[in-house]
């Protein structure tokens, strides 16, 4: 990757320093969750319904009882009894049964647990469970389900299926602008249902020691803190009582933010037997009950003048959130940041609304690398702009510059409440164009198009907002959103950095340590970075959004500043000078006006322990919690080049370029695997993944035979660059890169196909793009025609 | 997931003697493929357990089948319902007997299926043309007993 703008040499940020995680990973000494191997430890299956909606009548454990080695079963009648029957859901205005009571509301949902002393036994054992059901009709169709006709939830007082609306912007203004514009352009966009399906499928070890009356939980958590803080609210047991420890965990995605039924299970199991109970999801578990992404269905209208300046965007969403309302959003934003839904454009006036509604679908909705709903906003307007370029006659990439916001609008409010931080949308644009040659490749399109060949380019130019987020808006459960770090530095001059993230394959063991070693002229390699432990680490809300960097990143940051403070006391007392005649310098304190007079942070550290300044405490180390003032705007241009197969529907990617702008950049290598990670996801969303479910309700992806992942042989080949510009609030300057690429590289690809089609007259096509689907569009421009 | 299929056998054998095979329980059940065990509750009922292959979903389903016979004498239904695996079959097959002039019989089958569960997800690719493989062969094992008896 290379960068527009020339950085000063730095000690350690902008290296591209090898992964310190790496080794454990690739010589198979990591240690997950499934490694985890207790004394008398026993497993737990759970046992799930076959029908999308029915009523429970009865359940039999005694079958499954009578199984050598099931030692319990347990009902949602027995945790009603406990008063666990319902958790609250991350969003805070729903619960969620743990297991189904009175009702399964969707297939698959969990509706009894067997614990016995292997696998093997727990999975006979649930076979085994008699439950009769009564077979209810199902509502699949959130279209359906806004006509009330079956209500789902008997639970709630409200007898509707409708679960909130959310709206955001001036929507007379806004339908008078478009209502007057010289062109109009209205389509209805699916982001279908997907997962983000991570390789390590979710699970737990719940501990309770009943001679200390400590629980002690290892599971695969993307925020252990939280997670401790909801398994006390929950369950009643002091915080002080829990300790959650995040072992080594194979990606996340989101997944792994919400509490499952599972953990909830392990841990009644394990309070009420008294040994550890460990339960670990099946591929089909995982794919079928835990945190889905997207199902928004969006009906995107742009007015325009007859030159290409838009004014205005409106924004009507039908949202599908499943059975319980699970997306774990900020209270505030019941839809997310959908808000950023305006892009990186300058629309004068902007509304956005979204009815979100109860199905009989497995819950949750926020996951897959997607800060809040920003995933479905960035593919709406990006493919809702090329729409709007198709009706116009002009090139996608000349109307979006013609309505990008300014360098000189920054920071920029936009008309949907956002102010975005910093960006130069023309730079990055301008230099993904000169990298993938744009203006050749639409030579060559057209001298093929006149053969009647069908290659497409297409273009996104997304505008992100991660980092959530200011404690003033954003919430878990109540809890803001800040984030943490401690760093403690040895009297040799290593140290150890803890944070209240967790990684799952970002990096951070690396990247924390550059961050930190930037601020202290340290050597990156010696300081041990070490998240996931709630006994040692400071609380943090954990590691989705994109937020590590721009939040925990910020408080490493001033953390590590908060002990360049201390470090220039105990510096001046081994210089023999005053503090304010010792300047940071070239990473070491030097005596102001004599060269040579100097000490490293390696020296000062030293000194901290042996011979510290007087009035100061011995020692060398800081604590930060950190509540960003703003969130961070990561922008990206995006290139797909593709040729489509007239007679079989097949696309080939033949090129893919991402330019992103994510500020300063700690680690190059690591940013460019984030962003080769994120394309194969958006490239597997645009082209072959769908959670669908059949008219019956029955899910029809339930394995890896049917819900595909892209391999090396599918994978395009990936071009990557990048531009910097800054975030002016962020301590160093960065935004966060984890999600851009799957939130920016799925309409480029469809985008692409449809550029192909246009010949046809084809406008629109929903994801994902099988060639299946791209078949039937030609044929059915054929026929039209 | 609902599936319909039909089919016809022609039998070399009397009505009265089709009429009276299909109104056993046992030997309905042994008509089953894959069958490897039943036990007849009573005169109409049986509980069967059959190995099941679908696609990846592999192992043995528990059927409870109860013979329903139309009091013409024509038409019999016959109700299957059961599962396995987290999966639940519904299945109804209704039979219409024919008597030929040439002295055998023709049995028009129909059946519907409702299927919920794994086998309906993992199976969905297979399930059609498995199903109407096992009821197929269930109808043609009936023609071939009746006929061997007669």
């Amino acid at each position: 990757m290379t960068s527009t703008v020339k950085l000063p040499e730095r000690h350690s940020i902008g290296q591209s320093m090898k992964r310190k995680e790496d080794p454990r990973f690739i010589r198979g000494k990591g240690r997950y969750l499934d490694d985890i191997v207790l004394p008398h430890m026993l497993y737990l299956a759970l046992v799930h319904s076959p029908y999308p909606h029915a009523r429970i009548t009865k359940i039999n454990k005694d079958p499954a009882m009578a199984v050598p080695g099931v030692k319990a079963v347990i009902t949602g009648e027995d945790l009603v009894a406990a008063k666990l029957g319902w958790l609250p859901t991350f969003h805070g205005f729903d619960s969620q049964m743990v297991l189904a009571i009175g009702k399964a509301l969707y297939q698959y949902q969990e509706v009894a647990g067997v614990i016995a002393t292997s696998r093997e036994a727990a999975a006979d054992g649930a076979e085994l469970v008699e439950v009769d059901y009564e077979p209810l009709d199902p509502v699949v169709d959130p279209y359906q389900a806004k006509l009330d006709k079956i209500i789902l939830r008997d639970d709630r007082e409200a007898k509707t299926n409708h679960i909130y609306h959310w709206e955001v912007g001036e929507r007379e203004k806004t339908d008078a602008a478009i209502a007057k514009s010289d062109v109009k352009i209205k389509q209805r966009i699916l982001s279908p249902r997907c997962h983000p399906a991570p390789l390590e499928p979710c699970g737990c070890v719940s501990d309770m020691n009943t001679a200390t009356g400590r629980l002690t939980v290892y599971m695969t958590s993307q925020a252990p803190h939280v997670h401790r803080t909801a398994f006390s609210l929950v369950t009643g047991i002091p915080e002080d009582k829990i300790h959650v420890i995040s072992p080594d965990v194979g990606g996340g995605f989101g997944n792994k933010v919400p509490v499952y039924p599972g953990y909830v299970v392990a841990t009644v199991a394990s309070v009420i037997l008294g040994v550890p109970v460990k339960w670990v999801e099946s591929r089909t578990e995982n794919l079928t009950t835990t945190g889905f992404a997207r199902d928004y269905h969006m009906d995107v209208e742009i007015g325009a003048t007859k030159a290409g300046k838009v004014t205005g965007l409106k924004v009507t969403t039908t949202a599908d959130h499943g059975a319980f309302d699970a997306a774990a959003d900020p209270r505030k934003y019941p839809a997310g940041l959908f808000g950023i839904v305006t892009g990186s454009y300058d629309f004068p006036t902007a509304f956005a609304e979204v009815d979100a509604y109860f199905t009989n679908k497995a819950p949750g909705g926020i996951a897959y690398r997607c800060s809040f709903r920003v995933t479905e906003a960035a593919y709406a307007i990006e493919r809702a702009m090329d729409i709007l370029a198709q009706k116009l006659g002009v090139d996608p990439i000349q109307l979006r510059r013609q309505n990008f916001v300014k360098k000189e609008q920054f920071p920029y409010a936009s008309p949907l409440g956002f102010v975005y931080d910093s960006g130069d949308y023309e730079a990055t644009t301008k230099k993904a164009l000169e990298l993938i040659g744009y203006d050749a490749l639409r030579k060559e399109q057209a001298e093929k198009r006149k053969r009647g060949e069908l290659m497409g380019i297409g273009v996104s130019t997304f505008t992100e907002i991660v980092g959530a987020g200011p404690g003033k808006h954003f919430d878990i459960l109540g809890i803001k959103m800040f984030d943490s770090a401690e760093i403690r530095i040895h009297p040799t001059g290593s140290g150890i950095v803890r944070a209240g993230t967790r990684h799952q394959g970002q990096g951070h063991e690396t990247t924390w340590a550059q961050i930190v070693a930037e601020e202290l002229g340290l050597d990156p390699q010696e300081l041990l970075v070490e998240e996931g432990d709630t006994d040692t680490a400071p609380y943090g809300l954990g590691t989705y959004a994109s937020r590590s960097t721009p939040v925990a990143g910020g408080a490493l940051a001033l953390a590590a500043r908060k002990i360049r403070d201390k470090a220039r006391k105990i510096a001046a007392h081994m210089l023999e000078a005053s503090e304010d005649d010792v300047e940071w310098k070239d990473y070491k304190f030097s005596l102001k006006g004599v060269p040579g007079k100097s000490v490293t942070m390696k020296e000062v550290a030293f000194a901290a322990y042996t011979n510290p300044a007087p009035d100061t405490e011995p020692g060398l180390e800081a604590t930060y919690y950190y509540d960003p003032p703003n969130l961070t705007f990561p922008n990206g241009t995006y290139i797909a080049v593709v040729d489509v197969d007239k007679d079989t529907g097949v696309v080939k990617v033949r090129r893919f370029l991402a330019v992103d702008d994510c500020g300063v950049v700690i680690n190059p290598m690591i940013v460019e695997g984030q962003i080769h990670g994120g394309l194969t996801e958006g490239f597997a969303i645009a082209f072959m993944q769908e959670i669908k479910y059949d008219e019956g309700g029955n899910n029809l992806n339930t394995d890896f035979t049917e819900y595909l992942i892209p391999t090396a042989l599918e994978t395009p080949h990936w071009e990557t660059g990048n531009t910097v510009t800054p975030s002016p609030h962020h301590p160093i300057g960065a935004k966060g890169v984890g999600e851009s690429p799957n939130v920016g590289s799925p309409q480029a690809f469809v985008n692409a196909v449809i550029d192909a089609l246009s010949p046809y007259g084809v406008t629109h096509i929903d994801m994902p793009l099988t060639r299946e689907k791209v078949w039937n569009a030609m044929q059915g421009a054929k026929a039209k025609a | 997931m609902n599936l319909e299929w039909n089919g016809q056998e022609r039998i070399s054998a009397p009505k009265a003697k089709v009429w009276a095979f299909i109104n056993d329980p046992a030997k309905i059940a042994s008509c089953l493929p894959d069958l490897q065990s039943f036990d007849v509750k009573d005169a109409h009922n049986v509980d069967a357990i059959v190995k099941v292959a679908l696609g990846p979903v592999r192992g043995s389903f528990k059927f409870a089948i109860s013979l329903v016979p139309g009091a013409d004498g024509n038409h019999m239904d016959l109700k299957i319902s059961g599962g396995g695996f987290g999966s639940v079959v519904n299945l109804l097959a209704g039979a219409d007997l024919t008597e030929n002039t040439d002295g055998t019989t023709t049995l028009d089958w129909k059946g519907t299926a409702s299927v919920s569960g794994q086998v309906a997800t993992i199976g969905g690719r297979v399930l059609d043309a498995q199903s109407h493989r096992v009821i197929s062969t269930t109808f043609e094992n009936v023609k071939n007993a009746v006929s061997q008896a007669a």
